[in-house]
Parts: C-alpha cells; sequence; structure tokens
C-alpha cells in the first residue's frame, strides 16, 4: 500500500532538488549582470559621441566626458563585485578551464555543430547547463578571455586616460597616449560587437524572452 | 543487580566467617565464606567481590598464593590479609603480591568494620582515580584527533581555495591557447572526415 504522505513528501523533496539544480545564476551574479549591462550600454553610447561625435551627438561634450568616467567608475566597483562573489564562492568552478584538450575540442566542436546547423533544426544543445557548469565550451572560452582579460584591459586603459598628467609615466612606458587610445577604441568595437551577439545569444533560448528572463529569476527553465 | 557490598572471607576457621558475617551484614555488606583457596578461586571465577579477606596458613593452597592468583584475575579487587602469625617477612610478601592490608588476629568487630571499610574506599578512590586518568587521556586524545583533524580540514581547504583560484586566473590563458588551436584542430578533423568519406566513397565502388 502507498503511504501518500511519504509519497506527498518524496515529490516535494524531488521538487526541491529539481529547482535547487536549476537554480543557475545566484542574486549578485543577476544585480552584477544587469547593473554591467546598463553601464556598458551607457559607456558604449557615451564613448561613441566622444569619439565619434558625427555619428552620435545627444549631449553636450562635457555631459559626455562626466557620464563615462561616473558610470565607468561605477562599472569597475560593480565588477569587484562581481570578481569577489566568484572568488569566494564555490562557483568560481564556472570560469575553471578545461584541462583535458581532447574533451575541450570535442565538445566545442559539438557545440559549433549546433550553432551552425543544429539549432536551425531544432534539436538540443548539447551542452546542459548546471549551476556549477553553465557555460558551454564556446561560452567557457570567450567569458575567460572577456571577464579576466578584455574587460580589465579596458579598465586599465580608460583610467589613464582618465587622468593623463598622473599617470604620465604609465601612459609613456605603454606607447604613448595614441596607442592607450586606439587599444581603448579597438577593445570598444569588440565590445559593440559582442554585446550585439551576447543579445542576439540570448534571444536563442525556447522563445526569445526565455533568457532573459531567466536572467531575472536565476532559474533556468526547464526544456 | 545486588546492591550490597559482596565480601569473600576465605579461613579454614569457620569462626572467622561468622565473625565477618556477624559485623558486617546489617552494615550494607553481603559475606561469603569459603575454607579454602581452591574454593576462593571457584567464588572468584563465579562472582564478583568488593573486597576480599584471606587467611594466610590455610592447608593446600596458602594465603600469599590466593592473593598472588586473585590479583592476578581481577587485579582491582582488594585483598586483605588475615593472620595469626604476623611476621614482617609475611607482611612484606602480601604488600608485594598486591595485598591492600594486612591485620592480625585477634580481630575485634571494629577492626572488621573499619579494614572493610577502608579497603573498599581505597578500591573505590582507585577506580575513580583510574576513571579520571582515562577520561583525561581520552579527551586528551579526542582534543588532539580533533586538533589534527581541523588542520587537516583547514590545509585541504586552503589547497582547495588555491586551486580554484589558481584555476580562475589561469583560465584565460588556457582559452587563448584553445582559440589559437581551435581552427588548426577543426582543420585537422574536417581533413580526417573528408578523408574517411573518400575512403568509405572508395569502399562503395
Amino acid at each position: 500500500m502507498v503511504n501518500i504522505q511519504s509519497e506527498k513528501e518524496r515529490i516535494e523533496s524531488w521538487k526541491k532538488a529539481r529547482k535547487a539544480e536549476l537554480y543557475i545564476n545566484p542574486l549578485p551574479v543577476r544585480i552584477w549582470h544587469w547593473l554591467n549591462a546598463l553601464g556598458f550600454i551607457i559607456l558604449i553610447l557615451s564613448g561613441t559621441q566622444l569619439r565619434y561625435p558625427n555619428l552620435f551627438n545627444v549631449m553636450s561634450f562635457e555631459t559626455a566626458v562626466r557620464t563615462h568616467n561616473w558610470v565607468a567608475f561605477a562599472v569597475i566597483a560593480n565588477y569587484c563585485v562581481w570578481l569577489g562573489f566568484y572568488l569566494f564562492s564555490d562557483r568560481i568552478t564556472v570560469y575553471h578551464p578545461e584541462l583535458n584538450p581532447k574533451k575541450f575540442f570535442d565538445k566545442a566542436f559539438a557545440q559549433m555543430r549546433y550553432y551552425g546547423y543544429g539549432i536551425f533544426r531544432g534539436e538540443s544543445s548539447p551542452h546542459k547547463v548546471r549551476p556549477y557548469d553553465k557555460f558551454n565550451p564556446m561560452q567557457s572560452i570567450t567569458y575567460q578571455i572577456v571577464m579576466l582579460l578584455v574587460v580589465p584591459a579596458q579598465f586599465f586603459t580608460g583610467l589613464l586616460m582618465w587622468d593623463v598628467k598622473r599617470f604620465e609615466s604609465w601612459i609613456a612606458f605603454l606607447g604613448g597616449i595614441e596607442v592607450i587610445g586606439t587599444v581603448h577604441v579597438l577593445i570598444y568595437i569588440f565590445f559593440l560587437a559582442f554585446t550585439s551577439v551576447h543579445a542576439y545569444m540570448g534571444a536563442l533560448g525556447r522563445s526569445p524572452a526565455t533568457h532573459f528572463r531567466e536572467m531575472f529569476t536565476g532559474y533556468e527553465e526547464e526544456h | 543487580m545486588n546492591a550490597k557490598l559482596q565480601v569473600l572471607v576465605i579461613d579454614d576457621d569457620a569462626v572467622v566467617g561468622r565473625s565477618f558475617d556477624r559485623v558486617l551484614s546489617d552494615k550494607g555488606y553481603e559475606v561469603s565464606t569459603v575454607n579454602s583457596g581452591e574454593e576462593a578461586m571457584d567464588s572468584i571465577n563465579e562472582a564478583n567481590f568488593d573486597v576480599v579477606f584471606t587467611d594466610i596458613k590455610m592447608p593446600g593452597m596458602d594465603g600469599l598464593e590466593v592473593t598472588e592468583r586473585i590479583k592476578a584475575r581481577c587485579p582491582w579487587t582488594p585483598v586483605v590479609v588475615i593472620t595469626g602469625y604476623g611476621t614482617e617477612e609475611n607482611e612484606a610478601r602480601a604488600s608485594v603480591l598486591g595485598a591492600s592490608g594486612f591485620v592480625r588476629k585477634p580481630l575485634t568487630p571494629e577492626m572488621i568494620e573499619s579494614v572493610t571499610l577502608k579497603a573498599v574506599t581505597e578500591a573505590e578512590f582507585a577506580e575513580a582515580a583510574n576513571e579520571t586518568v582515562a577520561e583525561v587521556e581520552t579527551a586528551a586524545e579526542t582534543s588532539a584527533t580533533v586538533e589534527a583533524d581541523k588542520t587537516v580540514v583547514v590545509h585541504s581547504k586552503a589547497k582547495k581555495i588555491a586551486k580554484n583560484v589558481g584555476l580562475f586566473f589561469a583560465a584565460p590563458f588556457v582559452a587563448l591557447g584553445y582559440v589559437i588551436a581551435l581552427p588548426i584542430v577543426g582543420f585537422y578533423q574536417f581533413a580526417k572526415l573528408a578523408r574517411e568519406a573518400r575512403a568509405k566513397k572508395q569502399l562503395n565502388k
């Protein structure tokens, strides 16, 4: 005879475990993500006005500079929150590299095949998202490079240009303001492309809003 | 379980046993009497005694041998040697064999009571002291083990954190390596697939 009470408890505990399994993005990551998104959009727009005023001009040059600087510092502070969260939580494994090259390439090619072919045929992704392994191999290498090399490089070059006088010796050591400016702009162009691709990929869920909703709730929807 | 303290009296003179019984039985003791060392050993094998009194001069096994055997079998049981022939040599031997006390006949009721009480109390103190030492040793061992465990846990935690952080900061460089290698490996994989397809085609022909 089935004990209904214990059966109910079993189902409840299964649901709880399943829910925990699908809790991919904790609150600090979500807060960081959306603040970062907002900051990046403002930085890209204000940066565009500073560099290409003929292309985009919605505020005075001074306001654009002040906005760009303040938002940049806010984004740096926000980055520190992100860094602190990962350094001091067990979710740090999300940013760990795959140390087995064969495994990496096998998975990476499977993922590339999915993006180039399978996704258009309604196949499901070869990568199963898990709280401690949320990125597929392609996302994984991209975010590792972006978050730990490209973003800090952009902060650094931006900081040098923020107070040229104070960082004079650093600028001279790195080849002058032209070099620093060019690197900053190249990374800006990269981010322009990255955010566009990021938003496009974000719309590739079960419905265009699925992944965006997930980034607000923290829970991956059941597929 | 018997709440009364168990006393065993070994003496070939039944009067001694009766004296002990008369003095101690209404003071919370239960007195058993035997006439020889052999009988005493049988009783010891069958029951636990809180204190044993033994005469020295007995037919067969003498009191000192009985003391030695009892102490070998249950060293925690106090044995008091009684004799009408008290010599310094016998006292010294009894002491070496582990006897708790040595009393000389004739025994008065006060002597019986006080010697019994003394032997039992000393045995209880000794047991309590042993337990305390054991507890202290166990506590020290447990504490040492816990400290050792804590150190191991702290070390392994520190090691794990160092590994996690190391991998975290190494990740972009490993990723750059993969990015550079990806087209090369991709080309190799593609060439391999093409070669396999060609071989399959030729096989079909």
